[in-house]
């Protein structure tokens, strides 16, 4: 860059003037070196993100659906996703009707399956079964559940694993005495991302610190009573050997006491399980407080609108996870938020509300570049708040880093479940949910409603768990 | 001679800011090639200002919408690579700050307008874009090329009479 070099123009370009003109060249050197490692950088990151391949080559299994009502369906349609399945039977006693739906959905993917009204016809006829999927109502799952295990079936059966503990204890005794698998549909023990939250972000890098407090909800709209088509409906006789008072109790069995739980049952036990797991610890102590508060009690036992307080002593430290579920508005809908003194994870299955999985850093926290090069969380938003005289307020914190969870999932939500228990039974997985962990969500659901009658705290024995 | 009256100091910081620049540019338009998908539809759409309808009519029109966004990849490559080696570096400076008036006239941080793509920092009427055309100006006006890039060789053999 000499000036002197300037002033002799017309020469020559010699190896000076060479050097003058390349020298900012190399700078596209460090450029392509950057961006390679950006680009290495990002390939690592997608690799992380994208889930397993499905397997084709699996060993072909024989199923049957017992129950094919709403659940049923939701079920049915994820397992016909699944390669390797072939399916042979559903029962149902509203032949007419959800039997008849389930027979022409398998019939239009090539499955030649014969329909029954009774399960135990089912399992004298049906000798090849190698699996069946329960999906009927919750005070049946117990003798449907012991009858398939003892007819020599593995069993995946939907949550609430039993309406009553007696119930859900024989269904543990059953498949530890016929040996055979028994899956309990708390699906998001299978759910990738509740996996990632749980073996990366909160076991190995310990991102939330000590998980101090949890709170979770279920929110859902006012809904009608479910009604039928008056044409199939189901003759009385058949409705009381099933233990079904009218048409009316048998669509919407989950409001009655004596067949279902309730919305803490059906909704609330799934995030409880995720209490459960995530803090590693079984509950000590509830304290809740529901009823019936809007809807006739007439047609709902059970109760509209529950929150409850479960205590924990965790290896940590105590920690409190609070549970709220109302059936008249749907704000916020589902989620569960773990907030420990370093992070806070908040995580749904659901990612409609924007609440699939995010990851908060608390500022006194130590950084967490590694784990996002890792890609166990992704890089941060800082959240913007609106400046006001509150931002110098002592009693305030600055506000966390927001950071996702780089994890896709697009699937049935159900699905990666039916696929664990599926390839638990061909030998290639282990049970995310077995009956023994099923059996201690279902203690802990069915103590809410108890502590709701009883009115005061109540406490778990460690002996209630144990089967 | 103009440069006459540039220090090397100065020479060395006016280098330096053209290869900042540059790479800034030259970035800009890799990461959107990268993408692969990249399109500059979701900023035209929240377009506010004067030149508004033009750039609604450019997100509305989809070939035009895809001659924009390659000329607008491949603009920012060359203006990037351009300023970066000191190669026409008068022109690459010149046609980033056309490229940059357009970004800062599609989107201006005028008073009560308000824009769904966050930006990052705080603006009131001058923004990032207005200092870096700025800077390009500097660039466009100096012989920066010449003192170091190709610029230099160029002018040494094609301009000899001077």
């Amino acid at each position: 860059m000499s000036d002197e070099k300037q002033e002799k123009k017309g020469g020559a370009i010699d190896r000076r003037d060479f050097l003058q003109g390349m020298a900012t060249v190399p700078v596209l050197g460090l450029f392509g070196y950057a961006l390679a490692q950006e680009q290495r950088h990002i390939k690592k990151l997608k690799a992380a993100k994208a889930g397993k391949e499905e397997d084709k080559n699996v060993a072909e299994l024989n199923v049957a659906l017992l129950g094919a009502g709403a659940q049923g369906t939701v079920l049915l349609n994820a397992m016909l996703q699944l390669p390797g399945l072939r399916f042979r039977a559903v029962c149902d006693i509203w032949t007419e009707y959800n039997q008849r739906r389930a027979l022409n959905l398998l019939k239009k993917y090539g499955h030649e399956a014969n329909g029954y009204e009774d399960y135990r016809e089912m399992l004298d006829k049906e000798k090849n079964l190698d699996a069946v999927v329960i999906a009927t109502p919750d005070f049946w799952h117990s003798r449907h559940t012991v009858d398939c295990l003892e007819a020599g079936l593995h069993v995946y059966c939907e949550k609430e694993m039993s309406n009553t503990l007696e119930g859900a204890k024989a269904m543990v005794l059953a498949a530890r005495r016929t040996g055979k698998l028994l899956q309990i549909g708390h699906q998001r023990r299978s759910h990738p991302r509740y996996i990632h939250s749980y073996e990366k972000i909160i076991k190995e890098a310990g991102l939330l610190g000590r998980i101090v407090t949890v709170n979770g909800q279920w929110n859902r709209s006012v809904q009608a009573d479910l009604g039928w088509p008056a044409k199939y409906a189901i003759p009385e006789a058949t409705l009381k050997k099933y233990g079904f008072k009218d048409m009316h109790q048998f669509c919407n069995w989950r409001w009655y006491k004596g067949l279902g739980g309730g919305p803490i049952v059906d909704l609330g036990s799934h995030q409880i399980d995720i209490y459960n797991w995530f803090l590693e610890a079984r509950p000590k102590a509830v304290v809740a407080s529901g009823g019936t508060d809007y809807y006739s009690p007439e047609t709902h036992e059970w109760y509209d609108t529950v929150m409850c307080i479960f205590e924990y002593e965790t290896a940590k430290g105590r920690a409190r996870a609070y549970y709220q579920t109302q059936t008249t508005n749907g704000s916020n809908g589902y989620y569960e938020m773990f907030m420990g003194d370093e992070g806070t994870l908040v995580i749904s299955e659901s990612d409609a509300g924007g609440k699939g999985g995010l990851v908060y850093r608390q500022p006194n926290a130590p950084t967490w570049d590694e784990w996002i090069q890792k890609g166990y969380v992704s890089a941060p938003r800082q959240i913007e708040r609106a400046a006001g005289p509150a931002l110098t307020d002592v009693r305030e914190s600055a506000s966390p880093d927001e950071h996702t969870i780089p994890i896709e999932f697009n699937d049935p939500y159900h699905k990666p479940h039916l696929r664990n228990f599926f390839n638990s039974i061909r030998g290639l997985e282990k049970l995310n949910c077995p009956a023994e962990v099923g059996y201690e969500t279902a203690v802990c659901t069915l103590k809410v409603n108890e502590a709701i009658e009883a009115g005061r705290r109540l406490e778990f024995d460690p002996r209630e768990f144990q089967v | 001679m103009s440069e006459d009256k540039f220090t090397s100091l100065q020479k060395v910081a006016l280098v330096i800011l053209r290869v900042l620049i540059g790479w800034h540019f030259l970035y800009e338009g890799v990461a959107k090639l990268l993408k692969g998908n990249w399109s500059a539809a979701g900023y035209l759409s929240q377009s506010r200002g004067f030149l508004a309808p033009f750039f609604h009519w450019i997100v509305d029109t989809p070939t035009v919408l895809a001659v924009v966004n390659q000329m607008n990849i491949w603009g920012l490559i060359a203006i990037g690579l351009g300023l970066i080696v000191g190669c026409l570096t008068r022109w690459a400076a010149y046609a980033g700050m056309l490229l940059i008036a357009l970004y800062y006239l599609a989107n201006p941080p005028f008073v009560g307008f308000y824009y769904s793509i966050p930006m990052e920092g705080n603006y009131l009427i001058v923004n990032k874009n207005l200092v870096e055309m700025a800077a390009l100006f500097v660039i466009a006006i100096t012989p920066n090329g010449r003192w170091a890039g190709l610029d230099f060789l160029l002018h040494k053999l094609f301009c000899r009479k001077k």
